[in-house]
């Protein structure tokens, strides 16, 4: 397929999935602890932190104002300058469904032109006034529709593996970020007897990730830091789990290179291969040992660094010379 | 509100659509004779809209617009830096073609486009009309358009225009005339799938009650006639556009979904030994066919604008080359150049030698010293344009503007004659169309579309535009137009 329509599907669907964990972690983040008392600079600054947007958040935000709860959730949501907001993600994900329409399904349009249509309306930010859960409900359930509508009505042929190669990747990442919200928050964990904001805290997470209940069955109802990170890094069923997000990136990366042709793609394929290895070969004393915040940040890179090589390799065309025999492949 | 209230308001919801409907005075109306009979063929249509009821009908045109904007079918604008997306309003009563006129513009159609093919051939090579006097020379040669890079190239089987859209009008006795051909990059024929699509949605008995000549085998005749000059191999065909900041990507996009092609832009091919090739994510794909939706000055920076950075550097040699089909080949523009325009029925006489089926509209060239003095004097009531612009630019409606305004096109016209020519203002037929006070006569024109391969063939109808604005001459979508689904007939229409 022509690369550069390859790059925009690859970056669509890593944009509806930062929408979705996005609109999750806010909407859990609005309902939770209610029942235990955290400082709001504990609740919602981490939030900008693990989106990576603290830089920006600090200039733009006067200082007084930024332990403000509705400050925070509103810079993330509709703030336009601020590349990350819900807003700009909504925005990059049409433009990018726009640009390839040819290449996705009309269902996949439709549910997508509608959120923005939704979401540029008066009508989205009086819910957000009214109803927060409603609102960041939907917008997480749209984002759930176009997945479901991509997986049904779209041709499971390239362009398909490279939006769920994108989404798998992104998801590693999101999982490890909202996985370190608890540093932010609340600082490094150790193990041992947790205070009950911490529980409280890593309750949140799980539900962040949509795991809670997913958690308890393999836990058997013991909640710990060191379970939740334990089972957020290395569960091999749980589909945010960051070694099951690698694995599917691994199924679509191997899809995506054509067969006899070893030398495309190779560079990606070693880098995802390597770290898939490195993730394997950890253990969660090993993570406890060097600091969860610090592994968790080497994830985040890592999967930062896969996306580089994966755009060299497709998307910025290296080999110019047509194949020896018609060209085409 | 009382009862005696409710029940009026009742009786003016369900009142009939077309009562207080007034045919234009001097104008052909596509539903009514003069007599305020309706026409045989719109009839039926007018007795169901009439039985829906306003209140019913109103609910159905909002039904239809919010179609268009749920499904994204919009186009761009350039005036606002924001790059909004706008849709093109439509209109919701269609426009009617009987089976006797569409046969009559059918023929006249493929007539004049096989006309214009053998001008460009001509002009492109061995140039006899000009030796012969018909046209005069300086005013094909030296027209902006004309590529001298092209002189003595041809394209693949000598096809120059597979893609024509030849405006349409007809005046106030009903007589149908050309009013400009468009054999460069026309647009607008996504709309004629979409209205269609969308009028089915939105009322759907009205297509139970007539044999409406079906639209949607458009995109796979255009692949067809694409194909049809190269190898054959359907795979190594694209849609070539300048990008999604393009008012009319929607129609690319549109085109290549339905034609199963890539879409691509000048930064996604490469030339390579003359031949065309594909960035692919496993490499290079040789392409065969484009349809192009790129101006030829943007074409190719090495040959034209230099400054282009939507074009694929190499890629009119390949062309010359005969190893890739463009649709439409490079250099068409003198053929449908407005100051061409006046000599198109020679120009079908003197290759084809017949009679041109369809009528034109009286036109001076500005560039005769006889026609500018004309021109000038009755600027008042002739409508004036600008030879090279399109959108409804550059154009005066004499008849509409003011005396400030005669008196300054006037002047532009005396310095650069060779720009403009001149038209009596027509009376462009009219058409109900929905206002807020119910239907009301609007000015219409027709796009019909005409694909030219190893066959001729044309798409039933074509684009409707209308003209929005009360009073208004003007169709375009940049200023004020909207679109109507174009209905043709098959049969008696029963």
């Amino acid at each position: 397929m022509i690369s550069r329509v390859a790059e925009n599907a690859f970056w669509l669907s890593r944009y509806v999935e930062r929408i979705e964990s996005l609109a999750r972690l806010l909407y859990v983040n609005t309902q939770f602890v209610l029942d235990v008392t955290i400082e709001d600079i504990q609740r919602w600054s981490p939030l900008v932190v693990v989106v990576g947007e603290e830089e920006r958040f600090q200039k733009a935000i006067d200082k007084n104002q930024q332990d403000d709860e509705e400050t925070v959730r509103s810079f993330l949501t509709w703030d336009r300058t601020n590349p990350s907001s819900i807003a700009c993600s909504i925005e990059s994900a049409r433009e990018n469904a726009r640009i390839i329409r040819e290449t996705i399904s009309l269902e996949m349009w439709e549910t997508l032109n509608g959120l923005w249509l939704w979401f540029s309306d008066p009508k989205a930010e009086k819910l957000y006034r009214a109803d927060q859960y409603s609102f960041f409900r939907y917008i997480r359930d749209q984002c759930v529709l176009f997945n479901g509508f991509a997986l049904d009505t779209m041709l499971q042929s390239e362009a398909f593996n490279f939006m769920r190669l994108g989404a798998s990747l992104e998801r590693t990442g999101q999982t490890a970020r909202i996985l370190d919200v608890k540093y932010h928050a609340l600082g490094p964990t150790r193990g041992g007897i947790e205070l009950p904001m911490e529980i409280a805290q890593w309750q949140a997470i799980l539900r962040s990730c949509s795991a809670i209940e997913p958690y308890f069955k393999v836990s058997y109802g013991e909640l710990s830091g060191i379970h939740v990170a334990n089972f957020l890094l290395f569960d091999k069923h749980f589909p945010r789990s960051v070694t099951r997000s690698l694995d599917r990136a691994w199924n679509f990366m191997q899809l995506i290179r054509p067969r006899g042709h070893k030398e495309i793609g190779q560079q990606s394929a070693k880098i995802l291969k390597s770290l898939i290895q490195e993730m394997s070969s950890l253990t969660m004393d090993d993570v406890m040992e060097k600091g969860l915040h610090k592994k968790l940040t080497w994830i985040v890179d890592s999967v930062t660094d896969v996306c580089r090589v994966i755009t060299s390799d497709y998307f910025t065309a290296q080999m110019m010379e047509p194949n020896s025999k018609d060209g085409s492949l | 509100m009382d009862q005696t209230n409710l029940s009026m308001k009742k009786k003016l919801a369900q009142e009939q659509l077309f009562a207080a409907y007034k045919p234009l005075a001097m104008t052909y109306d596509e539903y009514f004779a003069a007599t305020g009979q309706a026409h045989p063929w719109t009839n039926t249509v007018v007795r169901h809209l009439e039985s829906l009821g306003r209140d019913e009908f109103r609910q159905r045109a909002r039904l239809a617009s919010a179609n268009f904007l749920e499904g994204g079918i919009t186009f761009s604008v350039y005036s606002d830096n924001k790059g909004s997306e706008r849709i093109f309003p439509f209109d919701p009563i269609p426009r009617v073609i009987d089976a006797k006129s569409w046969a009559h513009i059918d023929k006249g159609l493929k007539q004049r486009v096989e006309g214009l093919n053998c001008f460009l051939q001509d002009v492109y090579g061995a140039q006899k009309i000009l030796k012969n006097n018909t046209i005069p020379r300086e005013i094909i040669l030296g027209s902006p358009v004309y590529r001298k890079e092209m002189q003595g190239i041809r394209p693949r089987k000598g096809n120059y225009i597979y893609i024509a859209g030849i405006d349409l009008i007809r005046d106030s006795d009903g007589t149908v005339r050309v009013l400009e051909d468009n054999v460069r990059v026309p647009s607008g024929v996504s709309y004629v799938l979409e209205n269609r699509i969308v009028m089915k949605k939105a009322f759907p008995r009205l297509f139970e009650r007539h044999q409406v000549e079906p639209v949607e085998d458009y995109p796979n005749r255009l692949r067809r006639v694409v194909c049809s000059a190269g190898s054959g191999r359907q795979s190594s065909m694209a849609v070539l556009t300048p990008g999604v900041f393009n008012s009319a990507y929607f129609e690319h996009s549109f085109l290549a979904r339905r034609m199963g092609c890539d879409l691509v832009e000048g930064r996604d091919l490469v030339v390579k030994r003359k031949r065309v090739y594909a960035i692919t994510t496993r490499g290079l794909k040789p392409l065969d066919a484009i349809y192009r939706r790129i101006d030829d000055d943007f074409l190719d920076p090495t040959v034209f604008r230099k400054d282009s950075l939507l074009g694929v550097p190499g890629l009119v040699e390949a062309y010359a080359k005969g190893n890739v089909t463009l649709a439409n080949a490079i250099g068409n523009g003198v053929a449908d150049d407005k100051a061409v325009y006046p000599f198109v029925p020679d120009i079908i006489r003197y290759y084809l030698g017949e009679e041109p089926i369809l009528e034109q509209v009286p036109t001076y060239i500005c560039d005769r010293k006889q026609d500018l003095s004309y021109t000038v004097e009755n600027i008042h009531r002739l409508v004036v344009k600008a030879v090279n612009e399109a959108g409804g630019y550059g154009m005066l409606v004499g008849p509409k503007a003011t005396r400030k305004e005669h008196q300054e096109f006037a002047r532009k016209v005396r310095a650069t004659p060779r720009n403009y020519i001149a038209q009596p203002l027509v009376e462009l037929s009219a058409c109900p169309t929905w206002t807020q006070r119910g239907p009301a006569p609007r000015r219409v024109d027709l796009r019909p579309f005409v694909l030219r391969g190893e066959n001729t063939m044309v798409l039933s109808g074509g684009l409707t535009r209308v003209a929005l604005v009360r009073g208004s001459y003007v169709v375009n979508s940049s200023q004020g137009g909207g679109s109507k689904d174009t209905w043709v007939l098959s049969g008696d229409g029963k």
